[in-house]
Formats: structure tokens, sequence, C-alpha cells
């Protein structure tokens, strides 16, 4: 049996184990350890994979990770969202749909500090969602926008899932943080533009509220400063160098932490935050040791190579091998959270796409752009369901008649970063962060 | 878990659940160390930054203290997260069985993960011993390498304890598969999943003063 036979048996062992429910970093070293063995025999192989959960864990780059997932456990109790709605009201509230097109900005700003969707959707599912109903907005694009707009999380920086993909891709993990910030911003544009537009059509979905003197609207901008403190602290240390992610990403949730706790946060609420922060962290470490096991035989066997050889064999465009392998994406997402999905199948797929001649940076926030419209897609959805969860009086169905507008507007948004890939690119390659 | 809590349990029960619930402590314990581990790496990136553009002056091997500290959260809370049924995988397929087809498949997962987790543990600490014995160390702050290395064989032996737990947990509903589940993963339903999130972003707490628009506008 030749090694890349051995490599295909294992990739298919691996995808039977993880479709029964085995847990992925389970499947994936014990996989990769079977694998490796049977290329190089036991003593040698097991005593290489002994040693990668240590000296791939421990590695100063990984440890960005908890201090983005610190910043998002912290943040709820810093009172920004209340402040972020407000604001974004003042501002915006005037157009068709004022207090949906308020949401989505408001979340997009959210988003800054927080790197977790659905979490972002519960929140403001409190905040946004009574302020609609009582303007007599409809329940369903009450509904939608705030599943849609926690979406726009794990885009705009600082994002953990960014931060895995480059690590995974060996790619500069600063370049992936400012390449997510634009396309979260057109995102969050397109769906503003997608509210007035429905709301112009249909006045009855949400009316416009009036904007407060320009005194008010300014007094509404001090409470967001935190936030602009984040993103500026996160976005200078990536810009001059000055600081590493880590260095940067402790900055900022030093400046969340201290806000929290003059807004009255409790130890317990802390505790909290430090044990969801350590478990969610682990969690990814896990996977990602589990996974660099498996990537270790697949090395051996030459897999990744032979599959991007032969995919720019296919006689297709790559722009059709491009929307395959998102439309791969889709269905996959639909059964798995995003995390998992990305590590299991990147070290295949992505060496196929640069092949294909596509930017790795480009093609990161494409597809973590297509994790995020896997959250609010039927079966699980997940977003769909905080909402509902939240505000019982919505029906689950409503939700998701709800959010099918804005999945049209990701579907416009991908297609949008396809055809014009420099709305990604422009920004790191600006910086000199390097998109190559 | 709370779900036994009205039920009655007999002794051999008690007993699991009893070592369950004694052993989510210890693990709970762990973990809580792991984040503080965390809280502190935050203190000391502040510290960094600002010991080196204000003062000219950096902490001393800073990228090596960093990666000791690593170590502690990359791996103590992994039996924590495997008791909370955190480790990420695919339950769509799994969860259209039911009963003792489910409990087996559970008891598959189970096995494949304690495997992988003994073999580990193994080569995980002869990893350990050879720095232990060779006095590895860290290349800038000539930091000894062997304790941040045992904390990788320590933190899988935690959780192969808490994978013999669940593998009797399973193994007793495998045989009685209406009996009460004590010592399994938390198996989180889309809804729990919802729930939990709302929990932690603080959306099931009472709303707090800032609720109140400012004077001015529409409402």
């Amino acid at each position: 049996m030749d090694e890349l036979t051995v490599g295909i048996i294992g990739t298919v062992l691996l995808l039977c184990m993880v479709f029964v429910g085995v847990r992925v970093y389970a499947a994936a070293a014990i996989t990769g350890l079977l694998g490796v063995v049977a290329i190089i025999g036991w003593d040698a192989g097991a005593g290489i994979v002994g040693t990668i959960p240590h000296s791939k864990a421990v590695n100063y780059a990984l440890s960005v990770l908890p201090m983005f997932i610190l910043i998002g456990f912290i943040a709820y109790h810093a009172g920004l969202t209340h402040a972020l709605f407000n604001a974004a009201k003042a501002w915006f509230g005037w157009v068709p749909g004022g207090l949906a097109v308020a949401t989505v900005f408001a979340t997009a700003g959210f988003a800054a500090v927080s790197g977790a969707s659905t979490a972002t959707a519960a929140v403001f599912s409190r905040v946004a969602i009574p302020h609609m109903l009582e303007q007599g907005y409809s329940k369903q694009l009450s509904a939608g926008v705030v599943a849609a707009g926690g979406t726009l999380a794990s885009l705009i920086p600082p994002s953990a899932i960014l931060v895995i993909y480059a690590i995974i891709v060996e790619q500069s993990v600063g370049a992936l943080i400012l390449a997510g910030f634009l396309p979260g911003v057109v995102s969050a544009i397109i769906y503003a533009i997608l509210i007035i537009g429905q709301c112009m059509i249909d006045p009855s979905q949400g009316k416009p509220v009036k904007s407060p003197p320009i005194l008010v609207r300014l007094k509404t901008l001090p409470p967001v400063t935190p936030i602009v403190l984040v993103v500026g602290i996160i976005f200078y240390s990536m810009y001059s160098g000055k600081a590493t992610p880590t260095e940067a990403g402790a900055l900022g949730a030093f400046v969340v932490f201290v806000i929290a706790m003059f807004r009255g946060m409790k130890l317990g609420n802390l505790q909290e935050a430090l044990l969801e922060t350590a478990k969610l962290t682990v969690m990814i470490f896990a996977l990602i040791w589990g996974i660099l096991i498996f990537v270790r035989f697949l090395g051996f066997a030459g897999l990744p190579q032979a599959f991007a050889e032969w995919i720019v064999t296919l006689p297709f465009p790559p722009v059709v091998i491009m929307i395959m392998i998102l439309l791969g994406y889709a269905v996959l997402g639909m059964f798995m959270d995003a995390i998992g999905m990305l590590l299991l199948t990147l070290p295949v797929v992505y060496p196929a796409v640069i092949a294909l001649g596509y930017d790795a940076v480009w093609f990161g926030i494409i597809v973590v752009k297509m994790c995020e419209v896997c959250l609010i897609t039927p079966p699980v959805g997940l977003n769909c369901y905080v909402v509902h969860s939240v505000r019982p009086d919505i029906p689950l169905g409503q939700v998701f008649r709800g959010i099918a507008p804005f999945f049209g507007a990701d579907v416009a948004t991908v297609a949008l970063f396809i055809a014009f890939p420099e709305i990604i690119t422009w920004l790191p390659s600006l910086l000199g962060a390097g998109a190559n | 878990m709370a779900m036994n809590d009205a039920v009655d349990l007999t002794p051999g029960e008690e007993r699991l659940s009893r070592i369950d619930e004694g052993f989510f402590k210890i693990e709970s314990f762990f973990n809580i160390i792991a984040g503080i581990v965390i809280f502190l790496v935050m203190f000391l990136g502040v510290i960094q930054v600002v010991g080196r553009t204000v003062f000219n002056r950096p902490v001393p091997s800073y990228v090596d203290v960093i990666e000791i500290m690593m170590g502690v959260f990359c791996f103590l809370g992994i039996a924590y997260c495997q008791k909370l049924g955190g480790h990420v995988r695919m339950e769509i397929i799994l969860k259209r069985f039911k009963g003792r087809t489910f409990y087996g498949f559970e008891i598959f997962g189970t096995l494949v993960a304690m495997a992988i987790i003994g073999i580990l543990m193994y080569y995980g600490y002869t990893h350990f011993l050879r720095a232990f014995q060779l006095g590895d160390s860290t290349i800038d702050g000539d930091f000894i390498l062997w304790p941040s290395k045992l904390l990788v064989p320590f933190a899988f032996s935690l959780l192969m304890i808490r994978l013999i737990l669940n593998l009797v947990g399973f193994l007793r509903l495998f045989a009685n598969p209406s009996g009460v589940p004590i010592a399994i993963p938390v198996i989180e339903t889309v809804d729990d999943q919802a729930q939990h999130e709302i929990h932690l972003s603080g959306a099931d707490q009472e709303p707090d003063d800032d609720t109140i628009v400012p004077q001015g506008s529409a409402e």
C-alpha cells in the first residue's frame, strides 16, 4: 500500500468517526497517530506524535487566542451594548427602518469587543428588540436583524476565528485581523441598505424615528469611546508593529476589564468569565493539537499536495471550483461548529485553494464569512434559536423568515468579495502586513 | 448535574453520582487556575507594553514567561471541558439515534478518546522525562522546561479519569437505557446551547439602569 492510499483511508476513517459523534480532537489525533505509525513505524511514529501537544500548543503566537476570548466574555459586563444602541439610534434612526439600521451598526460596534456571534445576538435580542417592537416594527424584521447582526462579530476585529485560520495556514495573524475589518463593515452596510430598501417598499415594516437635536446626539458618543479605544489599540498595534497581537489583545482586555469594574462587574461575574474563557481556550487548543497530529500524518502521506495537484487539473475555471468549495462549506456548516469545521477541512482544502491561485488572506475572510452565514441557516442556525429563546413570543419560524433576506444579502456580499477581492486585500497590503 | 435531584437513586448510583460531582470540583479547581493564568497573561501584556514604550524597560524574557504560562491554560482545563461536553463534535447524526444505539456510539467515542489520551499520556510523559533528564530550558530566559511538559501527562490523566467516569456512565445506560443519566458529559440541545449563550451574555439578567434612553430621542 503506498502512502497516498494510507492517507485516503485515514481521511475516510476520520470522517466516519466525526459523523458518529467522536469528539473532533480525539478523532483527528488517533487517525493521525495510526497513520504516522502505518507509514514510519510505531517507535518513531508514536514518539513524534507524543511531542506534538506540548510543542505545537505552547507557542507564543497562539497566546493571543485567550486574550481575544477574554475580551469577549468581560465585554458583556461593561455596559457597552446599551450605549452603542442609543448612539446608533440617535445617529441613524431617521432613515427608513431606522431602529433596525441602528441595530446593525450597534452589533457591528459590539463586534469590536466580542468575537462571539451567538452571544452578540443574545444580548441584542434584549437590548434592541423591545425598542423595535415598541415602535411598531414587524417581529420578523426585528428578529431577523438581530440574528443577522450577530454574525458580524467574527469578521470585525478582534476575531479569534481569524487568528485560528492564520495559525493553521501559517499566515500573518496581523494581516488577517486587519483584513477582516473592511469586509465586516461592508457586510454591515449591505445589511443597512437591505433594511432601508425593505422599509421603503413596505413602510409598515419599520418607520423612521425622529433624530434628537445635535447636542443630544453628540452626548451619546462618549459612552462608546471604549469601543473606539479597543479598535484603535488593535489597529495601531498591527499597523505600527509596536505591539504583538498578544500584547494588543492584553491591552484591549485590560481596557474592557477596567470599564467593567467601573460598571460594577461582580467578582462572581469575573469568575464565570474566567471559567468560560479557560474552557473555550482549552477546547480550541485541544482541537489545534489534535488536528496538527492529523496534519503531520497528511504530510507524510503527501495527501494535500496530491489533492492540490488534482484540483488544478480539473477542466473548470478556478472561480467555479471556488464556488463549489464554498458550497461544500455551506453544507458542512449546517452540521458543525465553525471552528471544528475550519480546522478539519483547511489542511486539505487550503493548499488546493492556493494552487488555484487565490490569496491566502482573501480565502480566510471568505471562509469565515461562510461559517457565519451557517449560523443563520436552518437546520441549526444557532443565532435564530438564540433570538427565539430570548423572545419566546417570536416563533422560530418567524425568526427564520425574518432572516431570509439577510441570507440573500450575505450571498450577494460573498459574490461581491469574489468579484472585488481588493475589498479584503487592500487594507493588509496598504499597511505592509503582507497579504502574500 | 442537577438532573438527578428529584429521582430516587440506588446506593450504587448515589456513589457514582457523588464521585462524579466530587471529581467535577477538582476539575473546576484546575480550570479556574487556567482562567487565573489567562488573567495574569493579560496583566503581563499590559506591563510589557507600558514598560517597553514608556520606560524603555520590557519584561525580561517576556516570550519565555508567556510560553511557560501557556502550558497551564493549554491543558489544565481539558477534563473540565469534557465534563461539560465542551469539546467540538458533530451531533446531528448521533442525535437521530435513541436508547441503546445512541449509548453504543457514545461508548465508542469515549473508547476512542481513552485510546489516544492513554497513548499521549505515556509519550507525553517520556517527552517530559527527556526534558527533565537533559535539563532542557527555554532559549532566552533559561527557564527549566520540564514542569511545563509535565502538565501534559498530568492534565491528560485528569481527562482519563473523567473519560473512565463517562464510560461507566454510558455502560450503565447501555445496559438500561431508561436509567437515570449519571456521570456522562452534558449533552446540550440547540435550545440548551442557546440558553447557555444567553446566560453568558447577561441577556437573562435584569436590565440595568442604562436601558434609559437619552432625553430628546423620539420615545
